[in-house]
């Protein structure tokens, strides 16, 4: 006892163990606050699906938008949204309590002592909250029921009002036994504390909880692989089919057909990219071989424009320069005066995969040359100097120095397009595609898009999606073990 | 080649013909790329200005055209297509929510990017290097399309304008750049004001942000040109609110519609018949959409220029 007095950070280790479980509740419910399919506020299936507690309780506009006819007849009353809304506010405060008693436990002897009584208060005001909800849930039933239009308001207890009653008894009991388990501080000259290191995680958790937000939790959309999910509908035990969608992919024709022909465009399209993956180097080198520095900045900045414009964009370039009535056509019509020249270049479908490269330069080289011209003129003078003086002409320089000292920055970036050669993205391909190159054009994430989005196939979809994530970070591991075997150097 | 070389070599004090010559070809060679970059939006700005019969009959190809009395085309410009836009459908709503999503959603990443970063430089914090590796590999990796609107969709972020806030707020690649800008400052400026009994927050707004106002400035403007860009999230998650439709995404469906004028002008009595008499056709409402979608980027271009080189050295530079 005496030791640890010394040591008032330290935790002992039967109070971890209620300690974590607690914080990982408190984590759970503040998270579940922005969770619309938790929302224990959804009293009728008028309020709108995708409003979760946190904008129940603070946005009336979003909790009424699609009961406009209700209000207005007052089938429901004006009051009972209010009293709705604090409700919601009562649970947030109830479940803001707990989470900075969670946050406060990770504090010194004297901080955790403290910061555990919020959740022995935090709890039952959650409790409140949901006992309001209850409550606001019968007046509308009993109101509904007065003015006879009880079927119109789909009124129902939620599925997130057990949950949150789940959590406020939850973190009331973790939260009393973690006060009971944790020891008092019995020097009275140590302040509230909190040490250094736990001070910064709490400060950059929301970013990470951002980051498993929008990042991490997509991962457990992956289920919808395993289930026969239709959209709207739910997910469950009777509509668990295994591993179906994945035979399904080799077991249906039409399937396997599709997935064979849009393979092949990624690859080839990914290929082709690869293939010309030198061409921002030779731009890089060529440009630097032109002594007038004017010139080179010109160039640079003209052709370095296109890549920040966006696809549809190029999209709308196209067709000004290539469409029936673009600029071909014109020229061709009124300056040389052909007659009958009014072919629509874009509806043409040969060499899709060529012009979809061309594009793709178009856009991007006089980007991506640029790190290789930092790169040049990044290399040490005196090596030419040296090389000049040893008879070097200039082609020997720039294979012998030049080319030498972009090689890590191109490998670099050699293995990451290999690593991504399944994921061209998709914006370029739908803004390009049309009826005529629709079957040369779709790429495996357009494909995906299509089925997914387009025709509502949303566990087949997955399925493909899962795929190509686990063979993409399967070649970027791939890469990334290469690259450390040729350079001892991880590109990730 | 081969030939050349030899040249080359043969003198290589003085420039030989060979020499000459080469540089002769790499110019004719850039100027040529250079005239394939730019002339496409020379063409498209052209035929915005020029009058608009001309311009359907395709007589506008390298100089603004209006007509004169006898219907022959004259240079110069007219600005009614601009001034007709205003009765373009829709287009006002894309363009006030396209502004407003670059502006809030870059300063929000700006924010979140400059604060991450600097907290990840932190060697003190609890499991620091999971928790960078945690943000970074989000870089590599992600779930599928799918995946990701169905959890938009569980989030209720499917039409609502916080899907282009809030998931771009985290971008890993931004921290990175930041992180490692942060950590070439030197450590004794922040020590001192550590000594002198700043807090973290405090040393962050007083001592890291000035001081990294370069690297902030780049992640900004790339930022800005990326959300004015956006297509994607508009056209995965605004299916149900044409409303909150990106103006790449509102020009999209502009370039796609085989309706005719009167469709996408708005009706009733207080479209301007001049204006409208101005808008012959559908292609030159395209082609203007398209002008104002480029204008802004074109107008930040010069003050991007100066943080390119930043920009990208720094990505070299692996976290």
């Amino acid at each position: 006892m005496e030791k640890s007095a010394q040591n008032p950070q330290q935790v002992s280790a039967g109070e971890r163990i209620p300690l974590w479980i607690f914080r990982m509740a408190a984590l759970i419910a503040g998270m579940a606050v922005f969770f619309p399919p938790v929302n224990p506020g959804r009293v009728s299936g008028k309020i709108n699906q995708a409003a979760s507690l946190f904008t129940t309780g603070i946005s009336r506009d979003t909790v009424t938008n699609s009961m406009g006819r209700i209000l207005r007849s007052q089938w429901i009353l004006d009051g009972d949204i209010q009293s709705l809304m604090i409700a919601c506010i009562v649970i947030m405060l109830g479940v803001a309590a707990c989470a900075a008693g969670a946050a406060m436990s990770l504090g010194n002897r004297r901080m955790r002592k403290t910061g555990l009584i919020l959740p022995l208060a935090g709890a039952p005001v959650m409790g409140i909250g949901l006992y309001l909800i209850q409550t606001v849930y019968n007046r509308m039933v009993a109101h509904g029921t007065e003015v006879d239009k009880l079927d119109r308001l789909e009124l129902g207890m939620p599925g997130g009002f057990t949950v949150y009653c789940v959590f406020a008894g939850v973190l009331f009991v973790t939260g009393l036994i973690a006060f009971l388990t944790a020891e008092k501080e019995t020097d009275p000259e140590v302040k509230m504390g909190m040490e250094e290191k736990y001070k910064l995680f709490l400060m950059i958790l929301p970013v990470i909880l951002l980051a498993f937000i929008f990042c991490y939790l997509p991962i457990w959309g992956w289920r919808f692989a395993f289930f026969d999910y239709i959209p709207g509908g739910d997910i469950g035990a009777e509509n668990y089919v295994g591993l179906k969608w994945f035979h399904f992919l080799f077991s249906d024709p039409a399937t396997t057909r599709d997935l064979i022909r849009v393979l092949r465009n990624t690859l080839a399209m990914s290929g082709l990219g690869i293939v010309t993956s030198w061409l921002p180097i030779a731009f890089a080198v060529l440009l630097a071989e032109i002594r007038s520095r004017k010139f080179q900045r010109f160039v640079q900045t003209f052709t370095t424009i296109p890549n920040f414009i966006s696809w549809v964009l190029v999209y709308a370039i196209a067709i000004s320069i290539f469409s029936s009535d673009g600029f071909i056509n014109s020229f061709l019509t009124n300056v040389l005066h052909r007659a009958g020249a009014n072919t629509n270049y874009l509806q043409i479908a040969d060499h899709t995969w060529l012009k979809m490269l061309l594009w793709g330069t178009w856009k991007g080289i006089g980007w991506s040359a640029i790190v290789y011209i930092a790169g040049i003129a990044g290399i040490d003078q005196q090596l030419y100097e040296a090389a000049r003086v040893d008879g070097a002409n200039r082609f020997r320089c720039i294979w012998h120095i030049t080319i030498p000292g972009l090689m890590p920055t191109y490998m670099v970036m050699l293995l990451m397009s290999i690593a991504g050669i399944l994921s061209n993205g998709m914006e370029q391909y739908l803004v390009f595609s049309n009826a005529m190159n629709k079957d040369v054009i779709e790429v495996l994430d357009l494909y995906v898009y299509n089925i997914g989005i387009g025709q509502n196939k949303i566990s087949l979809s997955t399925v493909v999606g899962v795929a190509k994530s686990l063979v993409g970070v399967t070649l970027l591991f791939g890469a990334n073990g290469i690259s450390k075997a040729i350079r001892g150097e991880s590109i990730i | 080649m081969s030939k050349k070389k030899e040249q080359a070599s043969a003198t290589h004090i003085r420039r030989s013909a060979g020499d000459w010559a080469f540089d002769a070809a790499l110019i004719v060679l850039f100027s040529l790329f250079t005239l394939i970059c730019i002339f496409p939006f020379y063409y498209l700005l052209i035929n915005t200005i020029s009058d608009n019969d001309l311009v359907t009959s395709g007589r506008v190809n390298f100089i603004p055209l209006l007509k004169d009395a006898a219907g022959n085309g004259v240079p110069g410009i007219q600005l009614n297509n601009y001034a007709a836009l205003r009765n373009v459908n829709d287009l006002g709503t894309s363009v006030i929510v396209t502004v407003i999503r670059t502006v809030l959603g870059t300063v929000l990443m700006v924010i979140t990017s400059a604060w991450a970063g600097y907290l990840v430089t932190k060697q003190k914090m609890w499991k620091r290097s999971f928790w960078y590796r945690f943000l970074v590999i989000t870089m590599y990796f992600n779930a599928g399309l799918v995946p990701w609107y169905m959890n938009m969709l569980m989030m209720g972020l499917t039409d609502n304008f916080l899907a282009y806030i809030i998931p771009g707020m985290v971008a890993p690649y931004n921290i990175i750049l930041v992180k490692t800008y942060i950590e070439s400052i030197p450590a004794s400026l922040e020590e001192s004001a550590v000594i002198d009994g700043a807090s973290t927050s405090r040393v962050w707004l007083r001592i890291i942000l000035p001081l990294s106002v370069p690297i902030l400035a780049t992640i900004a403007i790339f930022g800005a040109v990326g959300n004015w860009n956006s297509f994607q999230d508009s056209l995965l998650l605004m299916n149900n609110r044409p409303d909150l439709y990106t103006l790449q995404h509102r020009l999209y469906v502009y370039l796609n519609s085989s309706s005719n004028l009167g469709a996408m002008m708005s009706q009733g009595g207080q479209v301007s018949e001049q204006a409208a008499q101005s808008m012959l056709n559908q292609r030159v409402i395209q082609y203007t959409v398209s002008m104002v979608s480029i204008i802004p980027i074109l107008l930040v271009y010069p003050f991007m220029q100066r943080f390119f080189v930043k920009g990208i050295m720094l990505g070299a530079v692996k976290g």
